[in-house]
């Protein structure tokens, strides 16, 4: 099974590898600071399936909804 | 317009236009980035919070623009866009960054002198020059500020400014906007940059992660680390899955609570001053229809509303402070899952809350909301939120009939008729889902921002402006409202049956008119005219009742307005109001949209006449509907 950002452990480092949006949506989630290559930490959930609140690599915090994140596939990130 | 409302502070003015102060061939520096990078706080610093609507053809938006003077000593204007993430991503026009990209368009491609700053948050480097990246793309003439130096070096950082103006190709500043170096710091930079030209900078075809990574330095040592912990250590308790929703509601209700608490006081105060003024005003100009005028006109009317001015800029005051210190981004993170329920999402969440001191900046902001449906569903139920403009009503019905509860009773009460609103605004918002705006919405992606310490004259100044705006409106719109209802409750209606006095007037007629249809919710002829008084901007019901009852009693001691309300007998001796009709009064404002302002504001960001028309109608059944069901059950369960 692929691997999805929304699966990730809390405190898990993962590099996204595809945001299986459509072209705009994926296009504005990239500007924003979630595009691919980026590596992310999931620091906590929200309670009752709430969106995940991240760190990514480039200093931003998200709180990213439970179904973005079902749609960003991750993979162990390149470096450590 | 609504006497409550905020000096819209934001990037946009709601009011009409004025003809524009710059001239063609002044610089225009227009303020530019990613929401949160501290922009206003720049803003304020260069132009000392100078605000005015801009003209830019071709830009539905309003934009505040202030007035600068460049080194040179040439006139310049500062614009303060909307944050936005890219020019590049297709966007809605109808969203911030829609209004964003179209100024820009609108600069690059018109005959005005322009240079964009791009306020960028250090703290978040790699993702603000993506946003510089897409800039130079663009080909236009650009200035970078580092904002929050301060901040960065609390963090235990530093940034080698020069190297990072050499890697991106454009001038780079770094700043605190809290000091008074920083205007001219960025004016010598915007002044220079304009200077040189188009060709001096470079084509932005650089890696923003790479060149992040080579112009920040980590010099922390343990102390300077503590910061960084600290945010971790507060994020751990007030975005806990179990005890951040409990303190999210426990601080709301807290805020809401001290609104009513701290300003009840002050309420009771400015009454009792009123009251000795009438009996100033009798004594120097004698009982007559000039004093009447004077006394029940003005200052019953005017005056009584005066005294909600403490609880507007508590409110305002509280608002600022959680939205300045990053908690409100938190606060959406919290309600996210149950916007969603909802059919909403974490991003209508600030919009909805600005709602509680005036629908009309709230409704412009939901501007951030980038889906159409949502953002319309957003605007539609804005109006259910308890805006300050109800709380002289929800304040003289309770010191009217619950005055002799205690206070914490009271506020419990005042409390609870905050979550009426915001409960059927959730409700609202599920059907509406369902029916007038359903379809797919684009799920949630929220940038969360650092906790930062509110700058104190940034507040005050808000606060300064809530004060004054309302202290216009109670000069001009009540007072008018006022003086034209002391003249219809004077003037008799011609050809009444009534006998002589206040029964007989113009307004008594009208209001006892529709009483058929609102006997059922405990409404008489007086609330009927308030009512109508209200039905433009609703903070005038107070003002109504004030000036009805101070020329029906004019004869009386100065009571105050609460006693006359509770001590008012019909001619069979029972009271004219009851409990019951204070809690079915209570029932319809929190529901009706008594706000021309807001149903103008709706208008606007809708293009259309349908939504605006479609709020007015289900706001005021249900507020209808309501009040008549609260009549008649507490009635029916003994509260009289």
């Amino acid at each position: 099974m692929t691997p999805l950002l929304a699966d990730a452990a809390t405190g898990e480092r993962v590099q996204i590898a595809r945001v299986d949006l459509d072209g705009e949506a994926a296009a504005w989630i990239g500007a924003v600071g979630l595009n691919e290559g980026e590596v992310v930490v999931v620091l906590r959930r929200a309670a009752l399936g709430g969106p995940l609140h991240v760190r990514t690599s480039s200093g931003g915090e998200f709180a990213v909804a439970r179904e973005v994140a079902r749609l960003i596939t991750v993979t162990k990130p390149e470096t450590p | 317009m609504s006497a409550a409302c905020h000096e819209p502070e934001a990037a946009y003015r709601t009011s009409g236009r004025p003809p524009p102060r710059a001239l063609a061939g002044t610089l225009v520096i227009a303020l530019a980035g990613r929401p949160n990078s501290g922009k206003s706080s720049l803003y304020n610093a260069l132009t000392g919070g100078d605000a005015h609507v801009g003209n830019y053809p071709g830009i539905t938006v309003d934009i505040l623009e202030g007035s600068v003077t460049l080194p040179s000593g040439a006139a310049a204007v500062v614009a303060d866009l909307p944050g936005f993430y890219s020019v590049e991503a297709t966007v809605d026009k109808a969203t911030d960054e829609g209004v964003a990209r179209a100024f820009l368009d609108a600069l690059k491609g018109g005959q005005r002198p322009h240079v964009i700053v791009q306020v960028l948050d250090p703290t978040r480097l790699a993702l603000g020059l993506r946003l510089t990246r897409e800039l130079l793309r663009a080909r236009l003439p650009l200035v970078v500020v580092l904002t929050h130096r301060d901040v960065l070096q609390a963090e235990g950082h530093t940034i080698d400014v020069a190297a990072l103006s050499e890697a991106i190709g454009a001038p780079v500043v770094l700043v605190n906007a809290r000091e008074g170096a920083t205007k001219a710091a960025v004016l010598a930079a915007v002044e220079d940059r304009q200077r040189e030209g188009d060709e001096a900078q470079g084509a932005g075809t650089f890696d923003p992660a790479r060149i992040a990574k080579g112009a920040v330095k980590d010099v922390g040592e343990a102390t300077q680390l503590r910061r960084r912990q600290m945010t971790e250590r507060l994020d751990a308790v007030l975005l806990h899955p179990v005890i951040g929703p409990f303190l999210f509601v426990g601080i709301m209700a807290a805020v809401f609570a001290a609104v009513f608490l701290v300003a009840d006081p002050a309420a009771s105060l400015m009454d009792l001053l009123i009251g000795l003024a009438r009996v100033k005003i009798t004594a120097l100009v004698g009982k007559n229809l000039f004093s009447s005028f004077l006394a029940d006109g003005l200052l019953g009317g005017a005056g009584t509303v005066l005294a909600f001015m403490p609880q507007i800029v508590i409110l305002t005051v509280a608002l600022e402070l959680l939205e300045a210190s990053g908690y409100l981004a938190r606060g959406a993170f919290l309600v996210d899952r149950i916007l969603r329920l909802m059919g909403l999402s974490g991003r209508s969440f600030l919009p909805l809350l600005m709602g509680h001191a005036c629908a009309v900046p709230a409704i412009a902001s939901t501007r951030i909301v980038r889906d159409p449906r949502e953002r319309l569903t957003t605007i539609l139920v804005i109006p259910l939120m308890t805006c300050s403009a109800r709380l002289p009503t929800y304040g003289l019905v309770l010191a009217t009939f619950f005055g002799h509860r205690s206070a914490l009773f009271k506020a419990l009460l005042f409390v609870g008729l905050y979550f009426a609103g915001i409960l059927t605004a959730l409700v609202a918002s599920l059907v509406m889902r369902r029916t007038a705006t359903r379809g797919k919405s684009l799920p949630l992606v929220l940038e969360i921002p650092s906790y930062r310490v509110p700058q104190p004259r940034v507040v005050a100044r808000k606060a300064g402006q809530a004060a004054r705006r309302f202290l216009r409106d109670v000069g001009t719109v009540i007072l008018g409202v006022s003086a034209v209802l002391w003249v219809l409750l004077t003037v008799p209606m011609p050809g009444s049956s009534q006998p002589e006095g206040i029964e007989r007037s113009v307004a008594a007629t009208i209001g006892r008119t529709i009483e058929p249809i609102t006997r059922p919710a405990g409404f008489d002829w007086r609330i009927n005219v308030g009512l109508i008084g209200s039905f433009g901007a609703r903070e005038v019901m107070v003002g109504t009742m004030g000036v009805i009852f101070g020329v029906e009693n004019a004869t009386d001691d100065p009571a105050p307005l609460t006693e006359r309300l509770r001590d008012s007998k019909k001619a069979d001796g029972t009271p004219v109001y009851t409990t019951a009709s204070g809690l079915a009064l209570l029932a319809f404002f929190v529901l009706a949209c008594q706000c021309m302002s807001t149903v103008a504001a709706i208008r606007r960001e809708t293009a259309s006449w349908r939504w605006p028309a479609f709020v007015v109608a289900y706001t005021y059944v249900l507020g209808y509907a309501a009040a008549v069901l609260v009549y008649q059950v507490s009635t029916a369960f003994g509260i009289g």
